[in-house]
């Protein structure tokens, strides 16, 4: 079955490289992409990661102190949704 | 037609030469991709912001910094001194406040605070000087006054060498917000803002932490809103007209010199892979090995600490019977080494010392100097004291 993907947003270039090192040391499977137009015009980057990591992931950066902006779902019809 | 060999030891103003790995990383970031981060979100600008990114932790690695978003770029300290004194103004440093400072400042510093005292009525009291060029500390708590808002220290000295101890400024502060010019100290003398209560801390990328020119930046507590004095694009949050709260971004306005940062990331590299203690040692067994031999020189004198006592590897000196000019002149023309003479931008510490307004010949080792190269600028001082 197809992993249901998400997008979570931080404020800054700075925080998702912050964010990326922390899930390279959990060794948690991601990709850093540009903000889905269809959730945000900003011009920056976002982390997009399964679906199945999505809470283990918002503790992490809870923990570190890093600033949610937003958490999206990509339903099948490829649009997001905001999980938060 | 024989050619001098050239010995540098102005690595005050600027080190030279700069590790290998710095030279090959500047040449193989400006040939291998684009250097704007942050913006456009395609592979070479994701390295870009990368490369920044390494930089910034770096740092706040050398420093103990909490979170590494508290770094922020500037060109130079210069920028970051005044983007700090003048942030702060007028809403945290208001007129009328008071500010105390040491009589060993750069201009970097001492000019905005005096532009301060002329136009805003901010009054400024100055730390003295011990009998060996040291700021005394001591006396710290005697200047504290109620409305005493800011210290400024310089760590290092770019006259003399004279070390001043930031853990004992910061033990007595008081409400008084630390400031710290790191000019000369950053990445020779272990600096840690937690420990030493620093709540702001002005560091250059190109003299000790061996980074190209054209990079600078400072350290800034978290809870501390500075007036902003740059605003523009940042890549984060596009879609409105203010600037972001967040750092680094709310301080890094407009496209950064990603080229000094990669440069200046292999600097840290570099200290962090041959120990800052490695090169202290070194630098501090030349000044010695220095500072012995000028002592068997009767027409020089030495300013600043004593022989025996701590101080970073900076020699200030004159030559009875000659101009420092001269003597600098003497030692580029004739024996290939350069020096810098005159004031070194900062006219108080000359005054301190008093030795304005002529000034001293400086003496800046760095790690890459020899013991051979020190034997040969004493062998130069004692000719040209003969002629």
């Amino acid at each position: 079955m197809k992993k249901t993907i998400c997008v979570i947003i931080l404020q800054a270039i700075h925080y998702i490289l912050k964010a990326e090192q922390l899930l390279k040391k959990e060794d948690i499977h991601h990709d850093i992409i540009l903000v889905p137009r269809q959730i945000s015009s900003d011009c920056g980057m976002a982390i997009e990661l399964s679906d199945d990591d999505v809470d283990r992931v918002k503790g992490l950066l809870d923990a570190a102190r890093l600033e949610i902006v937003g958490i999206y779902q990509m339903d099948n019809d490829q649009t997001f949704h905001a999980l938060e | 037609m024989t050619t001098t060999p050239s010995i540098y030891v102005d690595n005050s103003a600027t080190s030279f030469p700069k590790p290998s790995q710095v030279n090959e990383a500047v040449s193989s970031i400006i040939r291998s991709f684009s250097l704007s981060p942050g913006r456009s979100g395609h592979r070479f600008a994701l390295k870009a912001s990368r490369l920044i990114f390494t930089a910034r932790e770096a740092l706040a690695d050398l420093f103990n910094c909490p979170d590494s978003s508290q770094i922020i770029f500037t060109s130079n300290v210069t920028e970051a001194l005044n983007l700090v004194i003048f942030g702060l103004f007028p809403d945290t440093l208001q007129p009328g406040d008071h500010v105390i400072t040491s009589p060993l400042e750069h201009n970097s510093v001492m000019r905005p605070l005096r532009y301060l005292e002329k136009t805003a009525q901010i009054s400024i009291s100055t730390l003295p000087l011990s009998k060996h060029g040291e700021v005394e500390i001591s006396a710290l708590p005697g200047l504290l006054r109620e409305n005493t808002r800011l210290i400024i220290i310089n760590h290092i000295s770019n006259v003399t060498g004279a070390v001043t101890s930031l853990a004992e400024i910061g033990r007595q502060k008081g409400k008084a917000l630390f400031m710290v010019d790191a000019a000369q100290s950053a990445g020779v003398f272990p600096i840690d803002v937690e420990e030493m209560q620093i709540d702001f801390l002005g560091f250059t990328g190109h003299k000790a932490l061996f980074g190209p020119t054209g990079i600078g930046g400072f350290y800034l507590r978290e809870g501390i809103d500075l007036r902003l004095l740059k605003m523009g694009g940042t890549g984060s949050n596009s879609e409105t007209e203010e600037q972001p709260y967040f750092l680094p971004d709310r301080y890094e306005a407009g496209t950064p010199n990603t080229l000094g940062i990669g440069g200046l990331a292999a600097g840290l590299d570099f200290i962090k892979s041959t120990g800052l203690e490695t090169i202290r040692a070194h630098e501090q067994r030349l000044c010695h090995r220095f500072h012995e031999g000028l002592a068997l020189i009767d027409e020089i004198t030495v300013f600043g600490p004593d022989r025996g006592r701590e101080r970073a590897a900076v020699i200030s000196l004159r030559m009875a019977g000659k101009s420092e000019s001269d003597v600098a002149q003497r030692l580029d023309r004739d024996f290939g080494i350069m020096v810098r003479a005159g004031l070194h931008c900062s006219p108080a510490a000359h005054h301190a010392l008093g030795t304005f307004p002529e000034g001293t010949v400086r003496f800046s080792f760095g790690f890459f100097n020899t013991e051979e190269e020190v034997d040969t600028c004493l062998l130069a001082l004692k000719q040209i004291c003969k002629q």
